[in-house]
């Protein structure tokens, strides 16, 4: 809502600066956006009259425009295209001032140019710079155009909360400026009273009484459209609203001064000067004033006659009734419309206008009678024209006022300062709320511009605004016993862990898209395939949730790949999103990602370079649960997007949690991630869920342990991680743990063979182990390995 | 001359002998070389000794006395002259083994927590010394959670689909949360009063991506209710966490605004802190000396009815904020999409852990 200080004026006296305005309206809920002066840098610029138009004789565009601003007549080069001869324009003389603009004589393609004329937008008066701002008939020549416009004025931009349709208009806000300053509101008087005519009046007939609970109309007639008077376009114009003519600008002036959405109707082309407020029926088409033909819907509140629909109700007119140059009668519309069909209908066409915002919100229906008669005055004085005496005021069900208690102890146990009841009373009386002080309560009757204040809490805030929030104490509540659960720290630990090992962490959208699965190379009938699908996405891109977070991180990697960052180890921590069978609402597990390419390492003068490879996001992956007390194992596994014998199934004790491995090279490629990269995903839940709880620590031992190295030559198809369950499972209590330590192939080794090397700690808690221990178990072990692998004792 | 003094004669000449000797020496062997000479079985000393036998009782014991003076003086000196030796060794020892210890370190290299990451923690750990825990809740949410618990009218206008991701197929009644709120609603459905809580988690609306709106987001939101809770006690729970991000020194204000959850509801400004509240040319506040954060306000009661509480006996306020704005904020980002692409230059800004 765009408010002029100085229109602001007609209603309350501002005598503070405008600072000190702002801040009281931002320290009571309006917050002002913006502070615009619009006639700041502009001086010189007055008014002209186009006196001939020829076309440039060098540009088919541009034109030479002779005119005159009341003294000598001057040439200027003009693109535009929207005047005529005739017109009243503004003209930047030579030596005049725009912001950033200073004018000076030029010559543009060959014809010189003495100035400029202006648009609406290099005047800062409107977002129009395809023609020329047009001025009101009746402005003086070489009158200053800042004047004219009252440009020379302060402009708040306020942002209106959507439970203060009241502050939509002058009115409402001269209100609350009042209560603010503690000056008196002036609400403009209505003058004489309307000519009485004989003549046949309006019928109205409310078929939907409860979509339109009343309704107000006026005829008006022997009209004479045409322009508006110069300080109403002017002032509409400073609203950021284009003049039409002398009706239509009325209507617009009395929304932007009360608030409440007018309607102005041709008499003569609404059929027996019949008005119907009903639904409308299905199907049937109405075109609307901004030229679209639109079918209608039962749920749709419209104005009718008795032949055909007028205008679809607090949205927009229709084309057929529309108020021309040629009209005499109007038939002026003030009516209350319920908000909620109002908003319905606007959604459902995609069609908002200043005045559906107002209904939807919540109009006033105690202002019509006003807003109308105001309006019709405007009228009758700006087109000569006459109002009826009958005022057609169909309210079948008048709305009562609605009362509302407050307990003004309530408001101190609520804000948490003293505030007394006589206070608490004065202030929701300066913003014009009707108080009763009783015994222990407030009885507040509230005027029906306040639709939101409803019940005891609304009184509260209105009272807590307007005493100001600056009153609140800073206290602190009692607090319960704060800390986070066992399986938040857990996924802390896990973040700083990953993070500690040299991985990134990243953050990634969690809409994507199976174009994403595509890239990855995952076939149709993958689980990750089924996904949520959004409604209405805003791309192609992100209209579904995302089953993985690997096409998020791959394309962060690719990102920094292509920035010529090629070290990348990224990992995240976040939600996926599976359908669930049995609710409306899918599972979000938490899924840890990770991406890793390029050097892990770069060459140091103590140490050569090292590569992200599968073992060693392997053993990131690993450690990391580990940390968290989780038993990883992997065994080997086949698919997209994987490496076809570079990927393995993580699994946490029993349970499968995700994978690990290389990018098939061709995903590589699909994604411009290099050959080699490796990723895993893996489910947290599962790993939180087995967490051990306290550890209990068993007795050191009291003897020392035994090492002993045993190397066996198996097959190389033969997992390692077997052979390691083998010597565990070899029955040998004395076993405590066993590493592996070297994998060798090579000379000594036949072909198709591998070596591999473990160290094997021994450890009795009642004696100390000796050689022939030691010997006993080796050849136990090496007999397993020798039964299940053919292994063979390396020498 | 007897021989008692004869003897004593040659003790002296060999102290001083001696001695001339060692001081000679100039090395650890050749000074071993002159101890076994000095000293050795077959030395003088060892001599003189077994000539003492032939001595008078009282004379053997005043020589003997001599001989051990002598003997003691000689083991100082080579004591003293070895340590010379020594001295030396290792003086160049440790210069054959000085390393230049500027060379760089066998560095770990170690990664980043992300911005997000850590402004949520560092948000999230203030509550938690306030005494809250942290909720969770679902970011595909009902529409009944999203919106009617919270007192939002059936036809309010922020249900539009077009600000709003609604789940296809599910009537308009599934949707991607618009806000951490719904969690609110959860949380107070699944346990009696009193609570503190926070609840950080992504949230989404259908806002064309620009430096300040990203369609996808993240939400920090916090919830109390219990007996005798003010709005004061919002305030001052508020201030202590801008304190905390933003500097002690700056004050905040609570500006009244409009939530359908919270009545009253209030929008908090921090203080500017690149100009410190004065405004002028600040670029950050644009001349606006205050510098908006969060929203939040006293849960309305229409909430505490929903979830069945005594909205009489209990009060409670709540607050929401995004995450992105503060880290913007806190670490001079202007172009909040930069927290969600991922570019190693940008995040390795925050390397460390903290």
């Amino acid at each position: 809502m765009k408010v002029s200080l100085k229109w602001l004026e007609d209603y309350v006296r501002v005598d503070v600066p405008v600072a000190k305005l702002v801040e009281l309206l931002d320290l009571s809920g309006t917050k002002v956006e913006a502070v615009i002066e619009p006639g700041k840098g502009i001086e010189g610029i007055v008014v002209a009259e186009v006196l001939a138009i020829t076309p440039h004789p060098n540009a088919d565009n541009l034109s030479l425009v002779d005119i005159s601003a009341g003294g000598e007549q001057e040439r200027v080069v003009c693109g535009a295209k929207n005047f005529a001869v005739g017109d009243k324009v503004p003209y930047a003389a030579l030596g005049a001032r725009l912001p950033e603009l200073q004018i000076t004589e030029r010559k543009i393609r060959g014809e010189v140019s003495r100035g400029m004329l202006c648009s609406g937008s290099e005047l800062g008066v409107t977002k129009d710079h395809s023609g020329l701002l047009i001025l009101p008939g009746d402005a003086e020549l070489g009158a200053d155009v800042v004047g004219l416009l009252n440009l020379n004025d302060t402009i708040l931009d306020l942002e209106i909360t959507p439970n203060r349709p009241d502050c939509m208009g002058m009115i409402g806000v001269a209100r609350e400026v009042a209560a603010l300053l503690g000056n008196d509101l002036h609400i403009p008087e209505l003058s004489s009273d309307p000519v009485p005519v004989a003549t046949e009046p309006v019928s109205v007939r409310l078929e939907d009484a409860q979509g339109c609970p009343r309704y107000v109309a006026h005829l008006i007639l022997d009209v004479a459209v045409g322009p508006s008077v110069g300080w109403m376009a002017a002032r509409l114009l400073a609203a950021g609203v284009r003049p039409i003519s002398n009706v239509v600008d009325a209507t617009n002036y009395i929304l932007l001064e009360t608030g409440h959405p007018l309607h102005a109707f041709d008499a003569q082309k609404v059929h027996d000067r019949s008005i119907i407020v009903r639904r409308a029926f299905a199907g049937e088409k109405l075109t609307t004033l901004d030229g679209v033909e639109r079918t209608l819907d039962p749920a749709d509140l419209v104005i009718a006659d008795p032949k055909k629909p007028l205008a679809l109700a607090g949205i927009m007119g229709g084309a057929s009734s529309e108020v021309g140059d040629s009209t005499t009668e109007v038939i002026l519309e003030a009516a209350y419309f319920e908000p909620g069909s109002i908003g319905r209908t606007g959604r459902r066409l995609g069609l908002r206008t200043e005045a559906s915002a107002r209904f939807e919100r919540g109009a006033d229906p105690d202002s019509l009678m006003f807003a109308a008669a105001r309006c019709a005055q405007f009228i009758s004085l700006a087109a000569g024209a006459r109002p009826s005496v009958q005022i057609v005021d169909e309210y079948p069900v008048p709305i009562a006022r609605r009362h509302v208690t407050l307990r003004p102890e309530r408001t101190v146990k609520v804000l948490g300062f003293e505030i007394s009841a006589r206070s608490q009373a004065e202030h929701l009386r300066s913003v014009h709320l009707v108080v009763d002080e009783q015994e222990e309560i407030l009885d507040v009757e509230v005027p029906r511009f306040r639709p939101d204040i409803e019940r005891e809490v609304d009184l509260i805030e209105e009272v807590a605004r307007l005493a100001g929030l600056d009153h609140l104490p800073s206290t602190l509540p009692k607090g319960g016993a704060g800390g986070l659960s066992v399986h938040q720290s857990a996924e802390r630990t896990l973040r700083r862990t990953l993070a500690g090992a040299g991985v990134e962490e990243a953050w990634t959208s969690s809409l994507g898209s199976s174009a994403d699965l595509d890239a990855m190379g995952l076939p149709n009938d993958h689980p990750a395939r089924n996904m949520v699908a959004l409604m209405n996405p805003m791309s192609e891109q992100e209209n579904r949730l995302r089953t993985s977070l690997l096409p998020g991180l791959l394309k962060a990697a690719a990102h920094n790949v292509a920035h010529r960052v090629e070290d990348v180890a990224l990992f995240e921590i976040a939600r996926i999103y599976e359908p669930a069978s049995d609710s409306r609402l899918p599972q979000e597990p938490l899924i840890l990602g990770g991406v890793f390419t390029g050097h892990r390492r770069s060459k140091t003068w103590l140490d050569e370079p090292r590569r992200w490879g599968f073992f060693e996001a392997k053993g990131v992956l690993t450690s990391a649960l580990g940390g968290l007390g989780a038993e990883v194992s992997l065994t080997p596994t086949e698919g997209a997007p994987f490496h076809p014998t570079r990927a393995a199934i993580v699994m946490a004790g029993e349970r499968t949690i995700g994978s690990i491995g290389e990018l098939h090279p061709q995903t590589c490629d699909r994604l411009d991630l290099p050959e080699g990269t490796v990723v895993f995903e893996v489910a947290l839940g599962p790993v939180f869920d087995q967490m051990p709880g306290k550890v209990k620590v068993s007795e050191l031992p009291r003897f020392p342990a035994a090492l002993i190295d045993l190397a066996v030559v198996v097959d190389e198809t033969v997992p390692a991680a077997s052979i390691e369950t083998a010597i565990v499972a070899a029955g040998v209590p004395e076993l405590t743990e066993v590493k592996l330590f070297d994998l060798y192939r090579g000379e000594q080794i036949p072909d198709g063979k591998k070596s591999l090397a473990y160290s094997l700690r021994l450890q009795a808690a009642d004696r100390t182990l000796t050689d022939e221990d030691s010997t006993a178990v080796l050849e136990r072990v090496v007999g397993a390995l020798r039964e299940k692998f053919g292994a063979e004792l390396r020498g | 001359m007897s021989d008692a003094q004869d003897l004593r004669a040659q003790l002296e000449a060999l102290r001083a002998e001696s001695i001339e000797r060692i001081a000679g020496t100039e090395n650890l062997e050749a000074l071993e070389e002159a101890r076994i000479r000095i000293l050795g079985r077959k030395a003088p000393l060892s001599s003189i000794r077994s000539g003492l036998g032939k001595l008078a009782d009282d004379e053997r014991k005043t020589v003997g006395q001599v001989a051990n003076r002598v003997q003691t003086d000689i083991e100082t000196a080579i004591q003293q002259r070895r340590e010379v030796f020594e001295a030396a060794e290792l003086t160049g020892r440790w210069e054959r083994e000085r390393i230049d210890v500027t060379l760089p370190g066998d560095e770990v290299p170690v990664g980043s927590l992300h911005p997000l990451t850590r402004t949520m923690w560092e948000i999230v750990d203030i509550f938690v010394g306030l005494g809250y825990r942290v909720a969770d809740g679902p970011e595909v949410e009902l529409a009944s959670y999203n919106y009617d618990a919270l007192n939002f009218s059936a036809d309010h206008p922020s249900r539009t689909p077009q600000d709003v991701f609604y789940i296809e197929g599910s009537d308009e009644q599934v949707l991607l949360r618009t806000h951490t709120s719904p969690v609110q609603i959860r949380t107070m459905e699944s346990q009696p009063p009193p609570i503190y809580v926070v609840c950080p988690g992504r949230v989404y609306r259908r806002d064309e991506q620009d430096p300040t709106h990203l369609s996808g987001f993240v939400q920090l939101e916090g919830l109390a209710v219990d007996e005798g809770i003010t709005m004061g006690d919002l305030k001052g729970s508020l201030e202590a966490f801008a304190h905390e991000v933003f500097g002690n020194d700056l004050d905040i204000r609570f500006r009244p605004h409009h939530f359908p959850f919270t009545e009253p509801s209030a929008e908090v400004d921090v203080q500017c802190f690149a100009c410190k509240g004065r405004g002028g040319d600040c670029r950050l506040c644009r001349g606006e000396r205050w510098i908006e954060i969060l929203g939040c306000g006293m849960v309305h009661p229409f909430l505490l009815e929903w979830v069945g509480y005594d909205a009489e006996r209990y009060t409670g306020f709540a607050f929401g904020m995004g995450i992105e704005r503060i880290a913007a904020l806190a670490h001079g980002v202007n172009d909040i999409r930069y927290f969600w692409e991922n570019d190693l230059r940008f995040l390795t800004n925050f390397a460390g852990l903290a």
